[in-house]
């Protein structure tokens, strides 16, 4: 669906022409029927990998195709991509109902007032639908984006910081909305800096640092390359197998980690020791930890990119 | 296409509509139109109704002109400004047909005001019993075709510069400024001036004002007609050879602007 080869984006800026490296190299693949996202800290090239997929922004050197072909501005390509920017830069001087209409307008198809009224009914906008968008709050123009993103069936979806700004009943609708959308067979792409909201929604993840990819893969590998050990709770009962790592005394319970090929020792140490065994389960790594790893372990991204990247 | 087409009309009139900054400008031209003409209401030192006819028009055509360049480059300065076009090219809505509804919209304003202006001075000939002279359609297809031209450029200019000197470079340094330089400095070498820097100035000016987009291109051969409001038989191919200079000079600037747009990155 999307493939970007070694793409570089170079800004020049100031009178010096001083050269910024926003993308340096940044290779990724996105499949058709992905819930793909974008993830890394501010700056590090999240938004201007997404530009130059919408053919915002040509890059410096490397290769772009959506669905095929090089994206440029208004390409017929675009007639199956919906796009949710991250600032709500959208034309203030229409009204909510107006600027849903125009944006829906611009696939070249007639849209009925039926769909327009729905999609603004779906997002709570029916009631400001005559109020003009310089007046509204950023969480509805946000909506007003969502809005013009529904109304056609694309099949491609990119979403810039889609969450920003709405308040947390709109979130989760948005989200169930994602989810059908998913469903239905569109992939979607996503920035986002709400890793929570990535690990419910996902099924592939790129962590962008410094404008490259560091780690790309399935959502569960990410998550699950480190489930090579248990955490077991206990009560203990004076000496503690040697293997037991991490411990750490929670009142009269003891918290540790065990590795994953020592859990049927454990098993039997508890029963020999009389041990009051609370809790034995798989560890899971939050996406938070596993991108903390990635791009604050020092090494750690290097050694992992060689593992992940694919 | 033609959805395309509608729907980027529909909401550019919205734009021109609401603009805070249009209306103003209008309101300022009113006033000082109201100011310019009222006052040729009341002086009646032997002064003809034609000739207060002819100043009315004359002060209302040249706030026209003015008006149908805000319109260009108000309206492309502010899209660009805003950044909203990402919403737009990311559709499958070509630049070309951003662009060429801007300018048609611009167009279609232009028109009617124009439209309304001949109106209102033909129902002032009525009322003053003047006969209804050839001249007032001719001035004001003429004022019109000048408008679209000057909306052209204008929005050429908002695409490549900040709007604040685009207007800055359509009113000082226009073709009028660089033949007035032009003339100076020939003056000065036919005055004895024989220094090199002279004659670079003449060449200079002579090559910016044949690169500037000239308004008037045949005001020799019109002024007549811009005076006496009655257009002489074999005169009218002079509207026709304006319009086409107007349609030919909006049809460069809009593929530059164009052409400059797909450059820009609209992030």
């Amino acid at each position: 669906m999307i493939r970007a080869e070694d793409i570089r984006v170079t800004f020049k800026r100031g009178l010096s022409r001083r050269p910024i490296h926003a993308l340096q190299g940044l290779t990724l693949e996105v499949r058709e029927g992905d819930f793909f996202a974008l993830i890394g800290q501010n700056g590090a090239g999240k938004s201007t990998a997404m530009y130059c997929f919408l053919g915002l922004l040509k890059p410096t050197s490397g290769r772009v195709e959506v669905m095929g072909q090089i994206p440029d501005l208004g390409r017929p390509v675009y007639s199956d991509v919906a796009y949710l920017p991250e600032e709500p830069h959208y034309h203030l001087y229409l009204t909510v109902e107006e600027a849903v209409r125009y944006y829906a307008s611009l696939y070249g198809r007639r849209v009925s007032k039926k769909a327009i009224e729905d999609s603004l009914e779906r997002l709570g906008l029916a009631q400001f639908k005559n109020l003009r968008l310089s007046k509204c709050s950023k969480g509805m123009k946000q909506k007003v984006g969502i809005a013009q993103c529904l109304i056609h069936e694309t099949r491609l979806l990119f979403l810039d910081e889609p969450t920003r700004g709405l308040d947390p009943i709109a979130v989760r609708e948005f989200r169930e909305t994602l989810r059908d959308i998913h469903h239905r067979g569109a992939t979607v792409v996503m920035n986002s800096h709400v890793l929570s909201e990535i690990e419910m929604l996902a099924n592939r993840v790129a962590i962008i640092d410094a404008g490259r990819v560091v780690a790309q893969d399935d959502l569960s590998n990410l998550l699950t390359g480190d489930r090579e050990s248990y955490i077991v709770t206990f009560e203990p009962n004076g000496s503690l197998p040697e293997y037991l790592f991490a411990a750490e005394r929670q009142g009269t319970v003891m918290k540790g980690v065990i590795p994953k090929e020592r859990l049927y020792d454990f098993m039997e140490f508890a029963r020999t020791h009389a041990l009051g065994l609370h809790e034995c389960s798989l560890k899971k790594t939050s996406l938070e930890e596993k991108f903390f790893n990635i791009v604050k372990g020092g090494h750690g991204p290097v050694v992992e990119s060689a593992k992940l990247l694919k | 296409m033609a959805e395309l087409l509608r729907a980027n009309l529909v909401a550019h009139l919205s734009f021109y509509r609401r603009s805070r900054l249009l209306l103003a400008f209008l309101i300022l031209f009113a006033v000082l139109t109201a100011l310019a003409t009222v006052p040729q209401f009341f002086v009646d030192s032997g002064v003809q109704n034609f000739n207060k006819l002819q100043e009315i028009f004359g002060t209302i055509n040249f706030f026209l002109k003015l008006f149908a360049a805000g319109l260009g480059l108000f309206i492309v300065s502010s899209h660009l400004r805003s950044r909203n076009l990402k919403m737009v090219f990311t559709k499958p809505c070509p630049p070309w047909i951003w662009l060429g509804s801007a300018f048609l919209s611009a167009v279609l304003v232009a028109f009617l005001l124009n439209a309304v202006v001949l109106g209102a001075v033909t129902a002032l000939s009525l009322l003053w019993h003047l006969p209804v002279r050839s001249g007032l359609a001719f001035v004001a297809a003429d004022t019109f075709g000048i408008s679209i031209g000057l909306a052209a450029y204008l929005m050429l200019l908002a695409t490549v510069l900040h709007p604040a000197i685009a207007a800055i470079l359509a009113i000082i340094l226009n073709a009028d400024m660089f033949y007035e330089g032009f003339v100076w400095a020939r003056s000065a070498i036919h005055a004895g001036n024989q220094s090199a820097g002279a004659r670079v100035l003449e060449y200079m000016f002579h090559f910016l004002y044949i690169i500037a987009p000239i308004m008037h291109p045949f005001s020799r051969n019109t002024a007549n007609i811009y005076v006496s409001l009655r257009v002489m038989h074999g005169e009218w191919k002079y509207l026709l050879y304006s319009l086409g200079y107007s349609l030919g000079l909006s049809a460069f600037c809009c593929l530059v602007a164009l052409s400059a747009l797909h450059r820009k990155r609209h992030i």
